[in-house]
């Protein structure tokens, strides 16, 4: 029995050609490493690639090497091919990806150069020279969650969301499960804005979320918009990408944000030695594993005792002592979704469509 | 109730920049200028009032400037199609092209990207404003009340002056109004200015008064809508001002029904503005039987002495 797996196995590496054996040992770089990164937005842009050419800085310092950056590289093969060919041309052996809408020319591109190692955030393909990697985004929302219900007086809380995904969906529950933390009563009001940076959408929803009776306004779109119209309107909220209290500095309480460099240092170094071997499933990184972390306000409206959790919490989630979508979980109509004593699969997790008590949404 | 009161409340402020753009729009094209362009120099009017308001802080002058920006990169469009009579259509889509590559470049060169502003206080026309359920519409920025102003202006220009009606000669037939000795290019690089100057305005006021910040592409499709707004008001800058507040009314309800947490199909409440459209262009299509009153040069370039 043991010997056919086995047997199917080798057949399978053999079938995925000379590349698939490479994975068993690793890749090893024809040249020293020489990482270079691609953007798809300006690096400036406030969110989700400033936090990455943040984390290439600190990549800089601790991998001790220039890391080279294409800003503004659009979501299509026309686009990305020449900029990687040219990148690869110049010597870079390490490509470092930062879109979902990357994920078919990166693996087109791995197949191409399999002597290159490539990376990709959000991205979903991966091969024996290509990982994509993305973060447990609802961890830092449930702590932001946390936070939200902590500076809340009405215990009603508002989420400003882009669209009804896998991912959205987990961070929406993730809050409400930290929101009940601190106050067993609190509900999240979810607006879907249809789109992930529209900002007129999206100062919409914030309004109609506080004109309804939210007081602290949580966000996962890309934009700071939420923020800037909690602060205008006297309430609080919480931020996503990066520390937005940079933006809001009297309304953002508590910012998920990411930390690729936590992930990425070690797994460069991994590259660099030639022992690196990509996940078949890709990385989707727990915080203890360096996908996010929180930014929490030092400001009182936190009380000492809600701030002690928060961080005994974070401490649990940092250590990996904790599992946020484990059983028994129902959703708010009552039905078991996750069975006493098991822990939600990723493939799951990804398609998340259901809400738990004191979630409400649109349909 | 509280329902219908914040919604009526945040109409105006959806409605303004589709109002304005889609005036901007007719009046160009009542030269007989089609004008696509209308995002681009929204964008161009967006970015232009948010590095002002950035660096001076007055939000007239902001917006005054966000016209004037709007106004000159329209020359560059004038150029193109009636110095070079360029096709109308392309000109105007690579107008928009242009613009969303400029503005977005600016924007990052510059460093103005989600960088918050100050906007604009309220003011409250009392006694209006403490009318029971409809007193929030009549709490707004002064360019809400000033945007019905700049309507009754530009109506009162088209149809009362003696230059209005030379723009419509322009616009309906350019061989007869230059036989009559009306100086035709002229007259429609004037409308494309005029026109362009309006779009940025309304650009301006997303940036600067509503959202009061900077994002490339901010806009998200809003120009189109005001081009498809023109065509379904029939190039009548009243109509035009009813579809832009049905518009707004429906960009405001979708947002305020989800916040109350009504249990609504997601994907049907996301559609309803695009079925409106559709529903009042098949009303408006089988409601009136009068001809057409688009401009009758509409999208051709003049040229002296051509045959038509």
């Amino acid at each position: 029995m043991f010997r056919n797996v086995l047997q199917g196995t080798v057949c399978a590496a053999v079938l995925l050609g000379a590349v698939g054996n490479a994975q068993a040992e690793g890749l090893t770089l024809k040249a020293p490493a020489k990482i270079a990164m691609v953007y798809i937005s300006p690096r400036n842009d406030g969110g989700w690639t400033q936090a990455f050419d943040e984390a290439r800085q600190k990549l800089e310092t601790e991998l001790d090497q220039k890391i080279q950056f294409v800003e503004s590289v659009p979501e299509n093969a026309a686009a990305i091919t020449p900029v990687v060919d040219r990148l690869i041309a110049r010597g870079a052996n390490v490509i470092i990806g930062t879109a979902f809408g990357y994920s078919d020319t990166f693996l087109e591109l791995a197949k191409k150069y399999p002597d290159v190692a490539f990376l990709n955030g959000s991205g979903t393909t991966n091969a024996a020279n290509l990982e994509s990697f993305y973060g447990r985004t609802y961890e830092s929302q449930y702590l932001c969650g946390m936070a939200a219900a902590a500076a809340s007086k009405s215990g009603k809380l508002g989420f400003v969301a882009a669209n009804p995904f896998g991912q959205v969906n987990w961070t929406i529950n993730a809050f409400e499960l930290g929101a009940q933390q601190i106050n067993p009563e609190a509900t999240v009001n979810v607006v879907y804005t249809g789109a992930w940076n529209d900002p007129v959408k999206e100062r919409a929803a914030t309004m109609a979320l506080i004109d309804n009776g939210a007081d602290v306004i949580g966000q996962h779109v890309d934009s700071p918009t939420p923020q800037l119209v909690a602060q205008e309107r006297g309430v609080h909220g919480t931020g996503y990408h990066r520390d937005l209290s940079e933006f809001a500095p009297k309304a953002t309480v508590c910012s998920s944000m990411w930390v690729w460099d936590r992930f990425l240092a070690p797994e460069l170094k991994k590259v660099i030695a030639g022992n690196w071997q990509p996940s078949a499933t890709g990385a989707l990184l727990s915080m203890q594993e360096g996908g996010t972390d929180i930014s929490l306000t030092k400001d009182p409206i936190i009380s000492a005792a809600n701030r002690a959790k928060i961080e005994a919490e974070r401490a649990q989630l940092l250590a990996g002592k904790k599992i946020l979508y484990s059983g028994p979980l129902s959703d708010r109509d009552g039905k078991e979704r996750i069975a006493a004593g098991q822990v939600m699969p990723d493939a799951d997790l990804w398609k998340m469509d259901w809400f738990v008590k004191g979630v409400k949404t649109q349909q | 109730m509280d329902l219908l009161t914040h919604w009526l409340g945040n109409a105006p402020d959806f409605a303004v920049p589709f109002a304005l753009a889609a005036l901007g729009l007719i009046l160009t094209e009542r030269a007989g200028v089609l004008a696509l362009g209308a995002e681009g120099l929204m964008l161009v009017g967006a970015l232009a009032g948010i590095g002002m308001q950035l660096g001076v802080g007055v939000a007239g002058v902001s917006l005054l400037v966000a016209m004037v920006a709007a106004g000159a990169v329209s020359l560059l469009f004038a150029l193109m199609v009636l110095v070079l009579r360029i096709n109308q259509v392309i000109a105007g889509l690579a107008l928009v092209f242009f613009c969303q590559g400029l503005t977005g470049l600016a924007g990052t060169v510059f460093g103005w990207t989600n960088r918050p502003v100050s906007g604009l206080n309220t003011v409250e026309l009392w006694p209006l404003s403490e009318l029971p359920l409809v007193g929030k519409i009549f709490v707004q920025n002064p360019l809400v009340y000033l945007t019905v102003l700049i309507f009754i202006a530009v109506v009162w220009f088209l149809y009362r002056t003696q230059t209005g009606l030379r723009l419509r000669a322009v616009g309906e037939n350019p061989q007869a109004a230059d036989a009559a000795g009306i100086p035709v290019l002229t007259y429609r690089l004037a409308a494309i200015v005029a026109g362009a100057a309006l779009i940025g305005l309304a650009g301006a006021y997303i940036a600067v008064l509503s959202t009061k910040m900077w994002i490339a592409d901010m806009t998200g499709g809003r120009g189109w809508i005001a081009v498809s707004l023109v065509i379904f008001a029939r190039w009548s800058p009243w109509r035009a001002l009813a579809g832009a507040l049905l518009f707004g009314a429906i960009e405001a309800l979708i947002p305020q029904l989800a916040a109350t947490g009504v249990r609504l199909p997601q994907y049907f409440v996301l559609m309803t503005p695009y079925a409106v459209t559709l529903l009042v262009m098949i009303w408006v299509a089988l409601g009136s039987r009068e001809s057409a009153s688009q401009p009758g040069a509409l999208g051709e370039p003049f040229i002296r002495e051509q045959r038509r």
